[in-house]
């Protein structure tokens, strides 16, 4: 009986690291495309979207199964919750790359890189994400704390972003829509750095046992 | 040990103590009943005589609490008794003692009570008056005798087994005393009972060829170890479930460990979906190959399963460091390009010159100045062949003939012709140092030297200086060719040995020259393995040395 519930807890484990790697390659592949406007790429992301949908349905019902048939304690339990938690931050990330993917097309061959904290957004986020993910892999706390801290460079870049854009549109220097477009994905990548955060948070706790929201 | 040991101490206890039991009550009640038959025969012999004597009046007085007298009549009928009243008693015709007494004078029998804890002897004889005196005694039987003495037994037993216990417990301590204190690491040095001397002998024996054993694999897993360290291609074996059997030094640098690895996921290490799948595909035997980035060098991996019978045991991955490659593939499709970019100048330059004039629609006058263009572009044409020829040579790496050269005679030869050149653009030429002898291709030293004045001089400013200088310090040639020129900005450093590469991207014809000129340099300076090193600053100049 115990050896199948440590079986299963490296399956979960094993699903976990995938599932990361792939919200990884997918933030990796739209960030890409988005600033080489690269639309044929973009069109990937839905695919690699649905996979991580099924992924986390996937391990969503081994955690479910872990805490029903085992009913684990102290460690286990708060790897199996934080599991829980974590793929729906990664499940978010997902979609939110997704959201920008659909984006792509219509700015119209332009790529908001003539931007310089556009540019850091998407590069920053990028590695927050594999910095949180890296975290999970490698259970390294530092690295998780080192992804808290790199929120407010997106969180400070996604400011200064809304600033100009409120300028430019204010003065009438730019196509509105366009305008509105790259704020929307900005905000979306604003928003990936928050779900990369509370990733880092749910390693930290699995590892420690004290949540940074408690 | 010890539970066997107290089980068979207890058992032989018991058994010994019940054997005793039974024979000595068996003898001994035996003994009993013989005596206490001989005893009541004697007391009836002792009685019948007084009774003979004095009359049936005698037993009224007889007081015994252990023998008991009845008379009985010729018809069974009890006449007296010395315990119970005689009227009271039935006929006792049918009694075998009395029937035996009447037939034969004397008769015995012994009977059992009802509750069978005792029983009684008979012993009766015919009287001369024609009744018979019986006597009788009770004694109790096995069975009770048995039962009286439980209690005695059952304290034996439990004596018998704090006895076994206590004993058990050293014996098993004595005896096992050898057996726990083998020393296993050397068998045959034990002193123990000799019925263990085969089994450590055969302990022995196989000791010897485990160590065999294992210093043979050990001696291969070392070799393994170190053919695989030494490789330079990252190596990694996997087992079954995709877990780290080994992985190579060269493979844990490009996968960033610094640890141990044995036994950890893959997972851990590489999580690109490029490697799981194929990691999963080599794990159904499927062979993939792929290239990948990482920190900013180019892999290719190479992913195979381990397969032995049709099994597949685990998967192999190689990692190639492409990233060379890569780069000259990009040069080679570079130099494509170039060269026939600029060799295609030119000839359009030519066809179009010619053109022009076919059609005559060139002024009579412009005609000199077409076809000497004609003849400009023809020259630049054969001046990149040639030094394209040059540099194939150079490439393919000809022995060409060595011979003592001088350096200062091959400055002083390319100064020559290059000194119309350097006063056209108002450059002063120095020489310094004195003469010096190398061991070298004299061809290739010229084109050497020749390449880099002239690159000082087209590249310089109005007014500017060349300084070329050899010098001999502590047996090693070299020559510097330092310039007041433009200089060349750091990005560029790399980059401008490489053919047709131009700081300047326009290809403009304006400074003339090839793009091949640092090339030839390079190859010719590897093929006299020395050393050329660069030190430039823009608007400030260049200065190149060569070690020979």
């Amino acid at each position: 009986m115990r050896s199948r519930f440590d079986e299963q807890l490296v399956l979960l484990n094993k699903k976990m690291i995938e599932m990361g790697a792939q919200c990884e390659e997918l933030i990796a592949l739209v960030a890409d495309s988005l600033l080489n406007s690269d639309i044929e790429s973009a069109k990937k992301a839905k695919s690699q979207g649905h996979e991580i949908d099924r992924m986390e349905r996937e391990i969503e019902s081994i955690c479910l199964k872990l805490l029903l048939q085992q009913q684990p304690v102290a460690r286990d339990l708060r790897v199996i919750s934080a599991a829980l938690k974590m793929i729906t931050d990664m499940e978010r990330i997902g979609d939110q790359a997704e959201d920008i993917a659909e984006i792509i097309p219509f700015l119209n061959g332009k790529t908001g890189a003539e931007f310089d904290d556009f540019k850091l957004m998407a590069e920053a986020t990028c590695k927050m994400v594999t910095d949180s993910i890296d975290a999970y892999v490698k259970q390294d706390i530092e690295l998780a704390k080192a992804v808290l801290e790199h929120d407010d460079v997106v969180d400070d870049a996604f400011g200064r972003m809304k600033d100009i854009l409120i300028k430019m549109i204010s003065e009438k220097k730019a196509d509105g829509e366009y305008a509105v477009d790259l704020l929307m994905i900005a905000k979306y990548f604003e928003r990936i750095g928050d779900h990369a955060t509370n990733i880092a948070e749910w390693v930290e706790f699995s590892v420690t046992g004290v949540h940074k929201g408690a | 040990m010890r539970k066997k040991i107290f089980h068979s101490i207890f058992t032989v206890a018991l058994v010994v103590l019940l054997a005793s039991i039974g024979i000595a009550t068996s003898f001994l009640y035996d003994h009993f009943n013989n005596s206490q038959q001989v005893q009541l025969k004697e007391e009836l012999r002792i009685v019948t005589d007084t009774v003979n004597n004095i009359g049936i009046e005698y037993l009224e007085n007889f007081n015994s609490s252990v023998f008991r007298f009845t008379v009985v009549d010729a018809d069974g009928t009890v006449i007296y008794d010395t315990q119970v009243n005689a009227d009271e008693m039935e006929n006792h015709a049918d009694r075998e003692e009395i029937i035996e007494a009447f037939e034969s004078g004397e008769g015995s029998s012994v009977r059992n009570s009802s509750t069978l804890t005792e029983k009684t002897f008979y012993e009766a004889v015919l009287l001369e008056n024609g009744n018979v005196l019986r006597a009788s005694a009770n004694q109790i039987t096995v069975g009770a005798l048995v039962i009286g003495m439980l209690p005695a037994i059952f304290v034996i037993i439990f004596i018998a087994v704090i006895v076994a216990f206590f004993l058990s417990l050293t014996m098993a301590k004595q005896v096992t005393k050898p057996i726990t204190n083998l020393d296993l690491e050397h068998p045959v040095d034990n002193v123990a009972y000799e019925e263990l001397a085969p089994i450590l002998t055969k302990l022995h024996k196989q000791h010897k060829q485990i160590k065999k054993q294992t210093k043979s694999i050990r001696r291969k897993s070392e070799e393994f170890d170190q053919i695989v360290g030494s490789i330079n291609e990252g190596l990694v074996l996997l087992d079954e479930h995709a877990m780290v059997l080994s992985m190579n030094q060269a493979a844990k640098k490009i996968f960033g460990v610094n640890k141990d690895v044995k036994g950890d996921d893959f997972l851990l290490y590489d999580r690109t979906s490029k490697t799981s799948k194929a990691i999963c595909d080599a794990l159904e035997g499927k062979h993939s190959e792929y290239t990948e980035e990482r920190n900013g060098s180019v892999y290719q991996f190479t992913v195979n399963a381990i397969e032995s019978s049709g099994k597949v045991l685990g998967v192999i991955i190689l990692v190639f460091d492409v990233t060379d490659h890569a780069f000259a593939e990009r040069n080679r499709q570079e130099f494509t390009a170039n060269v026939t970019h600029e060799l295609k100048t030119p000839l359009q330059s030519i066809i179009g010159s010619a053109e022009l004039l076919e059609t005559g629609l060139v002024k009579e006058e412009d005609k000199n100045k077409f076809i000497g263009n004609i003849r400009k572009e023809a020259i630049r044409l054969v001046t990149l062949i040639n030094d394209i020829i040059r540099l194939s040579q150079l490439d393919e790496n000809h022995k060409s003939a060595t011979e003592t050269v001088d350096l200062m005679t091959v400055v002083n030869e390319v100064v020559e012709v290059l000194d119309s050149a350097a006063s056209k653009k108002n450059v002063a030429l120095n020489v310094e140092g004195e003469s010096c002898t190398i061991f070298g291709v004299k061809q290739y030293i010229y084109e050497i030297i020749y390449n880099l004045c002239d690159n000082a001089i087209r590249y310089n400013v109005d007014g500017g200086k060349v300084t070329i200088k050899i010098s001999n310090k502590s047996g090693s040639p070299e020559i510097s060719v330092i310039d007041t020129g433009i200089g060349i900005a750091p990005e560029h450093h790399n980059r401008i040995f490489e053919r047709f590469y131009r700081v300047d991207k326009s290809h403009s014809k304006e400074t003339g020259g090839t793009g091949l000129g640092l090339s030839i340099v390079k190859h010719a300076v590897q093929y006299h393995k020395a050393k050329v090193s660069l030190d430039s600053e823009v608007g400030r100049g260049t200065t190149v040395v060569i070690k020979f």
